[in-house]
């Protein structure tokens, strides 16, 4: 009521009020007298601008707390399928062994990447073991392509190594991941890429806070005969019985072809998780720095609204006492 | 020991093995009863989008939104 008088007082010296909002006077009369703007910036202090900061600041912060729970929940559906599908592959390792070290001429690198973004490092990390394994692979006869699955990994291979990118495939998360896409997949990279070992990059997921790139390396039937007459683990092959009137070259294609689907099924579900974990994360953080820069922005605005109630205060009763005296 | 004897129908037709087991899948899930037919149908859903590239350059994407037999 004071702040009022004071304010009616002041306003004899003011021959322009110019109030854009006059309902935004009416609630803030008694907070921040300095609503004049543009005609007498001069004069006063504009809180506005932090204003409007603090606003947006406090939106962004609502949006990531929102993308952190829907992370969180769509991670708490895929982990469970994640963990069980990593049975599937893991026979396969028993019987043919899962070697990186094998000497191949064409090699084929799949790099599994998100579609949409704000999850972190892990797609930055796929790309730098991909582009790893080509230097270590590319020879003077061997060749090392690219197959891509998802936008962001192949928005970061486009830059430099366009030439060797053989397939790219995205959107593959508008349907619930289930095996049977993952298996077209697969399939369609059987047919149109020829290759001797098959290297699949990917995030494996270890906790809702670490993720471990891996890479695993399925051989083509032919290079499993060779390194099964090799002797070594897979040269253990001759010693299962087979039924049926196949023969094991028959056996290995198949054996091949199904071993390469399981390990691709578990590396999109791990990768999905992993993207998912990452994006929990990545949103926590940027909702923690938003509080942080709300917190700064308001000790700003209350300074600058202090510092202006002051300024005001003092001219009106300087120029009160000027008029008495 | 790498003789081509009796090749399976399906390889001699253009299958591999993972298209020959998906169509195997199709057929057991089309045998359930309702409700579980459909839950399991709706497992059975394939959409991406793939595209060939040659020399550096993407090709038209084609997208895959069918029934999941190949």
């Amino acid at each position: 009521m004071a702040m009022a008088a004071i304010r009616r007082e002041g306003r004899r010296f003011t021959p322009l009020v110019s109030s854009p909002n006059p309902t935004f006077n009416a609630i803030r009369s008694t907070l921040a007298p300095s609503e004049e703007q543009i005609g007498l910036g001069v004069r006063s202090i504009s809180t506005q601008i932090v204003r409007n900061r603090m606003k947006s600041v406090k939106n962004i912060q609502k949006i990531t707390k929102a993308m952190k729970m829907v992370a969180a929940s769509k991670l708490r559906a895929i982990q469970v399928r994640a963990e069980n599908s990593r049975g599937l592959w893991q026979p396969f390792t028993a019987l043919l062994g899962d070697t990186p070290s094998v000497n191949v001429k064409k090699n084929v690198i799949v790099t599994i990447s998100s579609d949409k973004g704000l999850c972190g490092g892990i797609n930055s990390t796929s790309v730098k073991i991909s582009r790893a394994l080509h230097k270590i692979n590319a020879g003077p006869d061997s060749e090392c392509k690219y197959v891509i699955l998802g936008e962001k990994g192949k928005a970061q291979l486009i830059r430099d190594s366009k030439k060797d990118i053989e397939l790219s495939m995205t959107e593959l998360q508008k349907n619930f991941l289930n095996y049977t896409q993952v298996s077209v997949i697969a399939d369609d990279i059987l047919k149109n890429v020829e290759f001797d070992a098959l290297r699949i990059v990917f995030n494996k997921f270890q906790s809702v806070v670490s993720f471990l790139p891996t890479t695993s390396t399925v051989l083509s039937p032919e290079i499993v005969e060779r390194e099964s007459e090799a002797g070594g683990k897979i040269g253990d092959l001759d010693s299962y019985e087979i039924e049926g009137g196949e023969t094991k070259s028959e056996v290995l294609q198949n054996l091949s072809e199904f071993q390469f689907s399981c390990v691709m099924f578990n590396a999109v579900l791990e990768n999905a998780c992993s993207e998912q974990g990452a994006r929990m994360s990545a949103m926590d953080s940027s909702s923690r720095n938003a509080g942080d820069m709300l917190d700064r922005l308001t000790l700003t605005y209350n300074r600058t609204r202090q510092a202006s109630i002051t300024t005001e205060l003092t001219e009106i009763i300087s120029g009160a006492s000027a008029l008495e005296g | 020991m790498a003789s081509t004897a009796a090749v399976p129908f399906w390889r001699s037709a253009g299958m591999t093995y993972i298209t020959y087991s998906n169509i195997c899948a199709n057929l057991v899930r089309n045998c359930l009863k309702e409700p579980y037919k459909s839950e399991a149908i709706s497992r059975e859903k394939v959409h991406f989008s793939v595209s060939k590239w040659t020399d550096g350059k993407q090709e038209k994407p084609t997208i895959r939104s069918d029934s999941p037999d190949a």
